[in-house]
């Protein structure tokens, strides 16, 4: 033990003499080169601060705010979308709140049992939910996924007292399209649904995420801005993970715009219920004559509104595709037809307006006329005998027009056509509405490429050949017939009001044309002549007559083929689809017209009987209380 | 073995001890935020306060006997310290795929911080005993770089290629300072750079190599490793001028930043005390470092230079590689700021290479006199 600590002393003092007996000069050299590494920690010292000023200094701010994007989650809160009314506040569709299914991924840890689980209570297919999931999968663990809408009060309850056994689901309150007045004016109220890429591409600034709703047709799409509101934020701090921390900021969401439409919506569900009668394809237009207000734009077969919330199926999408009466149309203004006799009263505004006939103009008509080497026939085979204007229109004389137009000649018609707003767009505030088509001269040699034939002109002076025009154009002709010469545009909206109650748009009637005072004038002629239509003896239109109020209206059938197989037949045995259209156009009380009211069956065949009937219920529900009066006058009176 | 001289404290530098605790005290704060909340029996600050305490220990330990016996125990030391890496590959606990900590019980041991001491005791004494006017030639290297291999092979293959590298950069470092021959220099060059390759292509794993190539291109794999340099950018750049406030840094305390109290722990310093803090830290930090080398310029034999220049290579190249890494100039490599970073063994290590440091600061003026006190 002593060796071993000797000998331990031993070579310890020998290595230490190694390293002690240091030459000074050697030493020195090994100073000077540690003053010169010295140099190298003052270089990396340099670099260090100069990056650490580049960092805090010079780009301070830009990571200032990129720490602050990375701390504060911005979670949007949904204003409430606006309600739409009708004319007098009822409520057409306001909002209700549906209770949703959502999963939050990141607070459960076991998807697939959960799911397992949850489909029994949701009556759902598990792949139907993991579809769902599937689809949202990029996005963040955080954001809820829906997994079902609407859930009934049943589920609903069950989830919310066991909602410990479903660990990452949560209830989702959210508000829904509620139509009080079901699928009554369906193709003007429109459905919203999510929104899609390239209305995100091209939404302006900022207002849309994925699977916001937005307004896909109607007024929810063309008032989307107004109904929509602004969006509320929620500004919270949170952690790497994505947990929320505190609450920063909260700012309430502005609710959308309350929009009230000019349509009656009692009058709206009348028109349309008369349709609904004999399950009548068409149009019914009733429209203000003196202020252009629309009370009533109806199409049938009605949209089924709730089909196409969430997105419609396939299978329906296909069935309303398939559909003969092609129910995604709106066919007061989506759709054309021939104006058939309703477009006399252009031909005589014509015919007058170029001096060709006076108000005591007569013509003989006997059935038919020939004219270069075709005949053409009244649709009264026995003939008028002599008729002038006012029997002209009231018994709807072909001949008479024939006569009419020949010597006023297409470019004339189309002139007086166009005055009363024919083959022009009505500018209303709608969708994809049609302009029609009033033909002329130079209209044929472009776009047929062939002169214009004469005898073209005849059956246009009646509202046949290439003549085209909307129930919506025909209303607003009328009523600018009825009312004087005075064109309105057509307007849905009465107003726009803010949820403070400040009105931010009112109803005001837009003068689109006006016709000269001479025109005025024989308007006054065609008019009573339209009178006698419905009260004459020999009118076109009787049944229409409704005591007490003096109706004024015009027939018309639109031919939709002329095929001489089905010359022979009975015209209930012709096809469907080859049957003509029935026109009813027509407005009241003649002595001071309100309303004009125009109606359009496909293959209704005739005016007065296909197309009548719904006009005369649209009146009896519009003048109604006069109505009551006049029958309790009666009463008395007798 | 204990007994002082009043000497010894006479010239005991009190400079470099005030900028330690400094650093300490600084690193202390840092950590108490950097970990907040930290829940459990034992949070990271009490944890580190003991592990102060041990370093204050270790410290006196150090100053307690001459660093000349350092030179003596330098084989023994060499031997037990490699020995521990060995049992580190077979019986160590490992985190994150990598085998680095020997459990100790009441602490967890990285042999690897350790060894890096080691190294700079061995080199030093080899170095100090051999001199040489013209550069040492090859051969003579040939027995310091079997030394400084044994364990940079070890760390490697556990895997922790960053502190293994820290081997070969105490030799470089230490090797320079003791003077090459020209020759030598080309030859180790030359063979230096056809390691890097021949490493790059056979002996990196794929996750280095990712490592190496994010921070040549960090758009390229933002959400993982370029992920940890940009969020430690934003914590640094949104400091500013003064920074968020104790405790108030967003990146840290939301956990935006990773390694936050470890590796990344300085950038958590920046967010909280900006431009101004941060420049007062590193400067403290530097000087302390100059400081060191001064200490180094004032020994008083060949052996005490070659100690303290390596204690303070060991740490300035830790610091450096570290702020580069977090300050986004060089790729994620497990580096800590020594004495800023929380870790037991790396503070325990830089704390006891601290006390080398003043302790032949403390013995500047000192001759083989002393030597009468070891002896017994």
């Amino acid at each position: 033990m002593a060796d071993l600590k000797k000998m331990m002393n031993k070579r310890f003092l020998r290595e230490l003499g190694d390293i002690s007996e240091s030459d000074q000069a050697g030493l020195d050299s090994l100073r000077k080169r540690v003053l010169f590494i010295g140099l190298i920690v003052l270089f990396f010292m340099t670099v260090i601060l100069l990056r650490l000023w580049f960092l805090q200094i010079h780009k301070g701010e830009e990571y200032k705010n990129r720490a602050e994007n990375n701390r504060v989650r911005i979670r949007e809160v949904a204003p409430p979308r606006g309600d739409i009314l009708d004319r007098y506040g009822k409520e057409l569709v306001t909002n209700q709140p549906s209770f949703n299914v959502v999963l939050v991924r990141e607070d459960s840890n076991d998807v697939d049992e959960l799911l397992k689980r949850l489909s029994v209570i949701l009556k759902e297919d598990v792949s139907v939910l993991w579809e769902r999931i599937r689809a949202a999968e990029s996005k963040q663990k955080h954001i809820p996924i829906r997994l079902k809408e609407n859930l009934s009060w049943d589920t609903l309850a069950y989830l919310e007292t066991h909602n410990k056994d479903f660990p990452g689901i949560r209830i989702e309150v959210f508000p829904r399209r509620f139509y009080h007045y079901g699928d009554m004016a369906a193709h003007i109220i429109g459905y919203l649904g999510e929104i899609s890429k390239s209305e995100l591409e091209n939404a302006d600034g900022d207002f849309y995420r994925g699977g916001d709703l937005v307004g896909k047709m109607g007024l929810e799409k063309l008032r989307e801005e107004a109904l929509r509101g602004d969006k509320g934020n929620d500004s919270s701090e949170v952690n790497a993970r994505g947990f929320e921390q505190k609450l920063l900021a909260h700012t309430e969401p502005i609710p959308g715009k309350e929009v009230r439409l000019t349509l009656d919506i009692n009058l709206q569900q009348a028109a349309e219920e008369a349709m609904d009668k004999d399950e009548r394809s068409g149009a019914v237009v009733v429209m203000e004559v003196k202020t252009g207000r629309l009370l009533v734009l109806a199409s049938t077969p009605r949209l089924h509104l709730a089909d196409f919330e969430g997105g419609i199926s396939t299978k329906n999408w296909n069935a309303l595709l398939e559909n003969p009466k092609h129910p995604l149309i709106n066919k007061a203004f989506q759709a054309m037809y021939p104006p058939g006799s309703t477009y006399k009263m252009v031909t005589a505004l014509a015919g007058l307006a170029r001096g060709v006939i006076t108000r005591d103009t007569t013509f003989f008509c006997t059935g038919h006329i020939d004219f270069g080497n075709r005949v053409y026939n009244c649709w009264k085979k026995g003939g008028h005998g002599t008729v002038d204007l006012h029997r002209a229109i009231s018994e709807s004389c072909d001949v008479y027009f024939y006569q009419v137009g020949m010597r006023v000649g297409v470019d004339g018609l189309a002139e007086y056509a166009n005055k009363l707003g024919l083959g022009i767009k009505t500018q209303a505030e709608i969708e994809h509405e049609k302009a029609g088509l009033i033909p002329t001269k130079e209209w044929k040699k472009k776009t047929k490429g062939v002169k214009w034939q004469d005898g073209e002109t005849l059956s246009l002076a009646i509202g046949q050949g290439f003549n085209l025009v909307t129930p919506l154009q025909l209303c607003q002709m009328t009523a600018t017939i009825a009312n004087g010469g005075k064109r309105y545009l057509p307007q849905i909206i009465e107003s726009v009001t803010d949820a403070e109650g400040k009105v931010l748009e009112l109803f005001q009637p837009k003068l689109v044309n006006e016709l000269l005072a001479e025109e005025k004038k024989y308007l006054t002629w065609i008019r009573a002549g339209m009178v006698d239509v419905v009260q004459g003896a020999r009118g076109t239109a009787r049944a229409v007559r409704i005591p007490g109020i003096t109706i004024a209206g015009k027939t018309g059938t639109a031919q939709v083929v002329r095929l001489e197989q089905y010359k022979h037949l009975h015209e209930e045995d012709i096809p469907y689809k080859y049957r003509d259209h029935a026109w009813f156009t027509c407005f009241a009380p003649a002595e001071d017209p309100e309303i004009a009211v125009t109606v359009l069956v496909e293959h209704g065949l005739h005016g007065g009987s296909g197309a009548g009937p719904v006009a005369k219920a649209v009146m009896q529900k519009y003048f109604a209380d006069r109505i009551a009066v006049e029958a309790i006058k009666q009463a008395v009176m007798h | 073995m204990l007994r002082m001289d009043r000497r010894f404290l006479a010239s005991f530098d009190w400079v470099l001890l005030f900028l330690l605790v400094l650093v300490c005290g600084m690193a202390y704060m840092n950590l108490y935020s950097a970990t907040y909340p930290s829940p459990g029996r034992m949070p990271p600050y009490l944890k580190q306060g003991y592990l102060l305490l041990m370093g204050v220990v270790g410290i006196l330990f150090i100053l307690s006997f001459d660093y000349k016996e350092l030179h003596l125990w330098n084989y023994p030391i060499y031997v037990f310290t490699i020995l521990l890496l060995a049992l580190v590959i077979f019986a160590g606990n490992s985190a994150g795929g990598a085998q680095r900590w020997i459990n100790l019980g009441f602490f967890q041991l990285q042999p690897s911080e350790p060894a890096k001491l080691m190294m700079v005791i061995t080199l030093a004494s080899y170095y100090s005993r051999k001199e040489t006017v013209i550069g040492y030639s090859l051969k003579e290297l040939i027995l310091p770089i079997i030394l400084m291999a044994i364990p940079f092979v070890l760390i490697l293959i556990q895997p922790d290629l960053g502190t293994a590298l820290m081997f070969v950069i105490i030799f470089i470092s230490m090797t320079v300072l003791a003077k090459l021959r020209w020759s030598t220099y080309i030859i180790l060059g030359a063979s230096g750079i056809a390691m890097i390759v021949l490493g790059w292509l056979y002996v990196l794993k794929p996750y280095q190599k990712q490592r190496v190539e994010t921070l040549l291109n960090p758009a390229h794999n933002a959400m993982e490793e370029g992920y940890q340099i940009l969020q430690s950018k934003i914590a640094i750049g949104s400091g500013g001028l003064f920074g968020k406030g104790f405790m108030e840094g967003t990146q840290g305390h939301l956990h935006f930043l990773p390694e936050r109290h470890t590796d990344f722990a300085f950038s958590v310093w920046c967010e909280e005390w900006g431009f101004a803090g941060s420049l007062f830290f590193l400067l403290v930090y530097f000087i302390m470092l100059i400081w060191g080398l001064h200490a180094a310029m004032s020994a008083k034999d060949r052996f005490g230079l070659f100690l303290s220049f390596g204690v303070v290579a060991l740490i300035f190249w830790q610091a450096v590689i570290n702020l580069l890494m977090i300050l986004g100039f060089l790729p994620v490599v497990g580096i800590p700021l020594p004495m800023f970073s929380y870790g037991g063994s790396s503070l325990l290590t830089t704390l006891l290479g601290m006390g080398i440091l003043l302790n032949v600061r403390m013995r500047r003026f000192q001759t083989e006199s002393t030597l009468e006190g070891c002896d017994g």
